[in-house]
């Protein structure tokens, strides 16, 4: 792996099928596109946009109806990319008669670990995600935060490079939705990959250095969320508590250089706004991909603050 | 129902695994060819570079396998089991225990049937307990991680597929097992604590030795069968009794381990005593012709053993297969050397003619199944002479060989086309060869008689007779302890050899004469050596002084020699011809013998059943009577049963977790359930089917022809050739997929054995049952694990 891509997919698709062979739908269509090593990367789209599909063919569940991809160099269909690699599926389906430390323990030894490093390393993962209390309890007993918590930390359990994780931030609560959000932004530090599914665009856009925007299996969007988000055709000037003289000021200013429709606010374009109006002209104009430039002059247009 | 010891017996071991192999290699070959063009179809030329990926990264994942990974899950399905109360199971069988303890203990019954039906009722409800449970456990478990999707976080950790099958096997059979051994322990307990006491002592494994069993009929004549009393279940073959009718059993293997410690009473009358003997255990059924009274029945049928060590009748009983060498094989053995050697003349000049009449084209005198016979006859003879490595033998020995290498070449000359040049010619000269050597036989048999008749020892000890009670269901065991220095009242020919072989020893030590008479310590002498009774001995005193001084017996140097140069044993037989030594002791002529040693030749006893009471029968079938080596522990047989049924348990477990790496629980539960039935209870009838032979058994498509043409079943079918053949072919196809059925669909019978074994009270014999099963399990573990990694590892784990 010369370049720094850990993921690179090419022109995947997937069309799900009955017991016959036909055609029950097609989840995703020819979709590209390439994680880079380090990043913290967000897959959106609506419900049943392909996003889980996706992630899943990465990890040799589903297999590609057509299309090529690698997962850490290597083909997705290869288990021992498995050594490098955690994955939060969307729920977490552990074993409900196991506890938090036996959970562990079992995912533990499916990797080359020794007991001392088992145990090391699952009393960590615990602390960190705050189970200490109910380590001893069985799965089945836990709540739907509780269970998703567990669930990374499973997924953690072997040190992972890649870390997939399917909807992180469902079923907790905001605090466990900012720890979580900590959490990415801590393995990115550490130089890990993360590729996250997720409805919360807000945590998406708190955390996500790209993300990639699929509707009903096409990819819309891709780039960095600070060029998407950008509103071109605005300036903002931000400072910290401007006095009243400094406002008449720069009014002053702005009605020199004939800028009478000046607003002195915060801008309102955000993701949210991004994702709706994606969704909106993807079913006004299918099959159609939208540029980085193209979107950002949209929000200007649409969202600019007048 | 009588229980057929006659166990499951795998076919020929060899055969076995070459089937298995070939049948391994075809469902390879085949599932590779089949996934290949699935790729084909469904990928395009891409398909066979994906296929070969894909087989490639199965080999590897076969290569590395983890146990690390393995145990882990292993451990898992151990855990889930537990938690979630697999182990109920023990709930139901407590109470099944406890309510079964009112209904089974009747103490009106006989013990060794109480101790049946309370083994059978354990071993059963085990079984019973445990398939549900096994069932449930392989068929469900895959299926529903894949369906709650647990199983996504396991595929994405670096478990191989094929690791999560092994896993899986394991844990349940780790399950099954435990469920198994507690099971048993409490089952075992509960055999010990519910029987009651005096029925405890039945509480053994017998180890029984069987025999080959063939039949002598009213004439004296050896017989494939007995006769049919018109029973419809003909597992029993009868004898007539009061006639010569016997069952032979013949028993291999007899030697110091078959011995077993008996109660014997002292000879001196001293009380009782433990000697070393076999102990004979029969279950022959009696059979009567006329109205018996009440009395009459409830005695029943007096039966005896005879034991008897014949090289006579082992050396030459074959030659009475044919009817024209009938005399030969009768003379021969009842030791009329002379006599054999009159019709061994006679034998030869019809064989002469047979020559002659070879070269003219006529048909000669004598069958070819004679000459089979005789050939066979003589080759066996010097066999089993030759067994006895006496050197006195040799002689006959080769005149035997050389009638049997003559007779071969005859055999092979008679069967040569008729075109070899010069057969005739040949053919005659050969008949000429035989009856020369046939001739030269008899000279050797007139010259060797004496030898011979010496050398082959006739030894027959008649036990004395016991009861066959006539509804034997409700007869007590027949157990018949014969000690192993037996003694027994002597025959005439035994009688003389003995009496001869005593004197040829005292002779030898100057013990006979004193002066010119005999010695007057000889009747304490035949006492004590030859333990004799004291009238017998007396007896024999007397009659040899009167010989004596009649001039029959001569003193010459010290020692007794018979006058006209006799050996002793004709000079004792002509005496008891003469009925001289008629026993003045009720008791006859008691003396001893060594089972092993005397009356088995080279561990082979033959043992003949004989039924005393006139118009009555005795029905026997090879399992009716077997020799009871020393008893094995209860809990050793119990055990054996119980890994029997671990064994039928781990198959299913193979095959339900093999079906359900595909489809769903329920669907699992079908196949693996139907796999179950048709193996336990349809692979005979498969099998039957299977062996019919072809012109027998039609296809399908040909009797629908048939049916139509109004043909009877044996014309065949109004059409052409062409069209025959096709259709024949066509039919073979269902017959080529029956076959395979058969072949994949386990013999679960394979795993009942066992129990019915214990239930019997028999100990469980490894060679018939439990070494067949694991083989049987084995053969299936491999090919389905295979099968099962693969089957997991090129799905999708979707549920939908
Ligand atoms: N096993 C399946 N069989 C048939 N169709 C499926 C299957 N799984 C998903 N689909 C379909 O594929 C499409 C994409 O589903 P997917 O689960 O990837 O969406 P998603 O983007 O993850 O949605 P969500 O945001 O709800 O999680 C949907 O139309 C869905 O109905
Ligand atoms: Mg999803």
């Amino acid at each position: 792996m010369s370049n720094d891509a850990v993921i690179e997919i090419r022109n995947l698709s997937k069309i799900y099928r009955d017991f016959w062979g036909r055609k029950k739908v097609q989840a995703v269509k020819s979709l590209s596109m390439d994680v880079k090593r380090g990043e913290v990367f967000g897959l959106l789209g609506p419900n049943g946009s392909g996003k889980t599909t996706t992630m899943k063919m990465l990890l040799g569940l589903l297999f590609p109806t057509s299309g090529e991809m690698t997962i850490l160099g290597k083909p997705a269909s290869d288990v021992s990319k498995n050594e490098k690699i955690g994955y939060l599926p969307e729920e977490s389906y552990l074993y409900r008669f196991l506890n938090a430390d036996e959970t562990l323990d079992f995912y533990g030894r499916l990797f080359k670990m020794s007991s001392a490093e088992r145990n090391r390393r699952a009393d960590e993962l615990i602390e960190m995600v705050g189970l200490g209390k109910a380590r001893h309890r069985q799965l089945k007993e836990y709540s739907k935060g509780m269970t998703r918590r567990i669930g990374l930390a499973q997924a953690l359990i072997n040190n992972p490079d890649l870390v997939l994780l399917d909807e992180p931030t469902s079923g907790l609560d905001p605090i466990g939705t900012r720890e979580m959000k900590d959490l990415i932004l801590r393995l990115k530090s550490e130089g890990k990959t993360v590729v996250m599914c997720s409805h919360q665009l807000a945590d998406v856009q708190d955390v996500c250095d790209r993300i990639a925007v699929l509707f009903q299996g096409e990819l819309k969007v891709l780039g960095r969320v600070e060029d998407l988000l950008e509103v071109r055709n605005e300036t903002q000037i931000r400072s910290s508590s401007l006095s009243d003289a400094a406002i008449s000021d720069i009014r002053e200013v702005l009605k020199k250089h004939n800028i009478s429709d000046a607003v002195i606010s915060r801008p309102r374009a955000d993701l949210e706004e991004l994702f709706l109006r994606t969704v909106r002209e993807s079913g006004e104009r299918p099959g159609r991909r939208f540029t980085t430039e193209e979107i950002a002059g949209k929000s200007g247009k649409s969202g600019g603050q007048a | 129902m009588d229980f057929d010891v006659a166990p499951f017996t795998l076919r020929d071991t060899a055969e076995t695994v070459t089937s298995w192999l070939f049948l391994i290699g075809t469902l390879g070959v085949l599932s590779l060819l089949i996934s290949l063009l699935l790729s084909v179809a469904r990928n395009g030329a891409a398909g066979i570079g994906i296929f070969s990926r894909g087989l490639l990264s199965f080999l590897e994942d076969v290569g590395s396998l983890s146990p690390r990974r393995i145990l882990a899950l292993t451990n898992l399905t151990l855990k889930e089991a537990i938690r979630r109360k697999a182990l109920l199971v023990f709930a139901v069988f407590s109470v099944l225990l406890m309510f079964a303890g009112w209904f089974l203990t009747n103490s009106n019954e006989r013990a060794e049937l109480q101790v049946g039906i309370h083994v059978a009722f354990i071993l059963q409800t085990i079984s019973w307990l445990m398939l549900p449970v096994v069932f449930f456990l392989s068929c469900w478990a895959l299926p529903e991680d894949i369906r709650i999707r647990s199983l996504h976080t396991v595929v994405t950790k670096p478990a191989r597929r094929i690791e999560i099958v092994l896993g899986r096997m394991f844990g349940m059979s780790l399950v099954m097992l435990l469920l198994l051994v507690s099971m048993g322990l409490i089952g075992y307990v509960w055999i010990m604590r519910q029987l009651p006491t005096e029925a405890t002592s039945q509480l053994t494994c017998r180890v029984p030795v069987f025999g080959r069993l063939l039949f002598v009929n009213r004439a004296g004549q050896p017989e494939e069968k007995g006769i049919n009393v018109g029973d419809v279940w003909d597992f029993r073959s009868h004898i007539e009794g009061d006639t010569r009718a016997r069952g032979v059993f013949m028993f291999d293997d007899i030697d110091e381990s078959t011995l077993v410690l008996g109660t014997e009473f002292a000879s001196d009358g001293s009380g009782t005593m433990q000697v070393p003997g076999l102990k004979f255990e029969c279950q022959f059924e009696a059979f009567r012709t006329v109205k018996g009274s009440e009395s009459s029945i409830i005695e029943g049928v007096q039966a005896q053993y005879t034991l008897s060590n014949n090289p006579r009748e082992d050396a030459f009983s074959l030659f009475s297969r044919s009817e024209t060498l009938r005399p030969l094989a009768e003379a021969l053995r009842d030791a009329q050397f002379r006599t054999a050697a009159n019709r061994l003349e006679e034998l030869s000049a019809k064989i002469a003619a047979d020559g002659e009449a070879v070269k003219i084209n006529k048909s000669p005198e004598l069958q070819p199944a004679d000459y089979i016979i005789l050939q066979l006859g003589t080759l066996y003879a010097a066999g089993v002479m030759g067994e006895r490595e006496d050197a006195a033998l040799e002689a006959t020995i080769a005149a035997f060989q050389k009638a049997t290498e003559i007779g071969v070449d005859l055999i092979n000359m008679a069967s040569a086309s008729p075109d070899v040049d010069g057969k005739a010619e040949k053919l005659s000269g050969l008949h000429k060869a035989l009856a020369q050597s046939l001739t030269e036989l008899a000279a050797v048999l007139t010259q060797e008689a004496d030898t011979l008749h010496e050398h082959l020892p006739k030894l027959e000890v008649i036990l004395p007779s016991f009861h066959v009670a006539e509804f034997h269901e409700g007869g007590q065991q027949n157990i018949k302890f014969v000690p192993r220095t037996v003694r027994f009242s002597a025959d005439a020919e035994t009688q003389s050899r003995f009496l001869a072989g005593l004197f040829e020893k005292l002779n030898n030590a100057n013990q006979l004469v004193e002066g010119d008479g005999l010695s007057s310590q000889l009747a304490a002498q035949l006492q004590s050596e030859g333990k004799i009774s004291e009238q017998n001995s007396s007896l024999v005193v007397e009659v040899l002084t009167e010989q004596l001084a009649s001039g029959a017996l001569k003193v010459e140097g010290g020692k007794l020699a018979v006058a006209d140069g006799q050996r002793w044993y004709q000079f004792f037989d002509s005496l008891i011809q003469k009925n001289l030594l008629i026993s003045g002791d009720d008791e006859g002529w008691m003396m001893e013998r060594d089972l092993i040693n005397d009356l088995t030749t080279k561990g082979r006893l033959r043992v003949e059943v004989a039924c005393l009471n006139n118009q009555m029968y005795l029905g026997m079938a090879r399992p009716d009577l077997f020799i009871r080596k020393p008893d094995r522990a209860f809990m050793i047989g119990y055990t054996k049963a119980m890994a029997s049924t671990a064994l039928m348990m781990m198959l299913i477990i193979v095959l339900g977790v093999t079906v359900s790496c595909i489809v769903k629980g329920p669907v699992a539960l079908f196949f693996t359930l139907t796999f179950f039935i048709v193996g336990q209870f349809f692979h005979g009838f498969m099998h039957e089917i299977l062996i019919a032979p072809p012109d027998g058994g039609m296809g399908a498509i040909a009797s629908a022809v048939m049916t139509a043409q109004h043909r009877a079943p044996g014309i065949g079918m109004d059409v052409s050739e062409a069209t025959q053949r096709v259709v024949q072919g066509i039919d073979a196809v269902p017959r080529a997929m029956l076959w395979g059925f058969s072949q994949i669909v386990p013999d679960f019978r394979a795993f009942n054995a066992a129990s019915g074994f214990v239930e019997n009270g028999f100990d469980v014999p490894f060679a018939e049952t439990l070494i067949p099963a694991f083989l049987i399990c084995l053969g299936f573990l491999i090919p389905c694990v295979l099968i099962a990694g693969a089957l997991l590892k090129f799905r999708e784990l979707e549920s939908k």
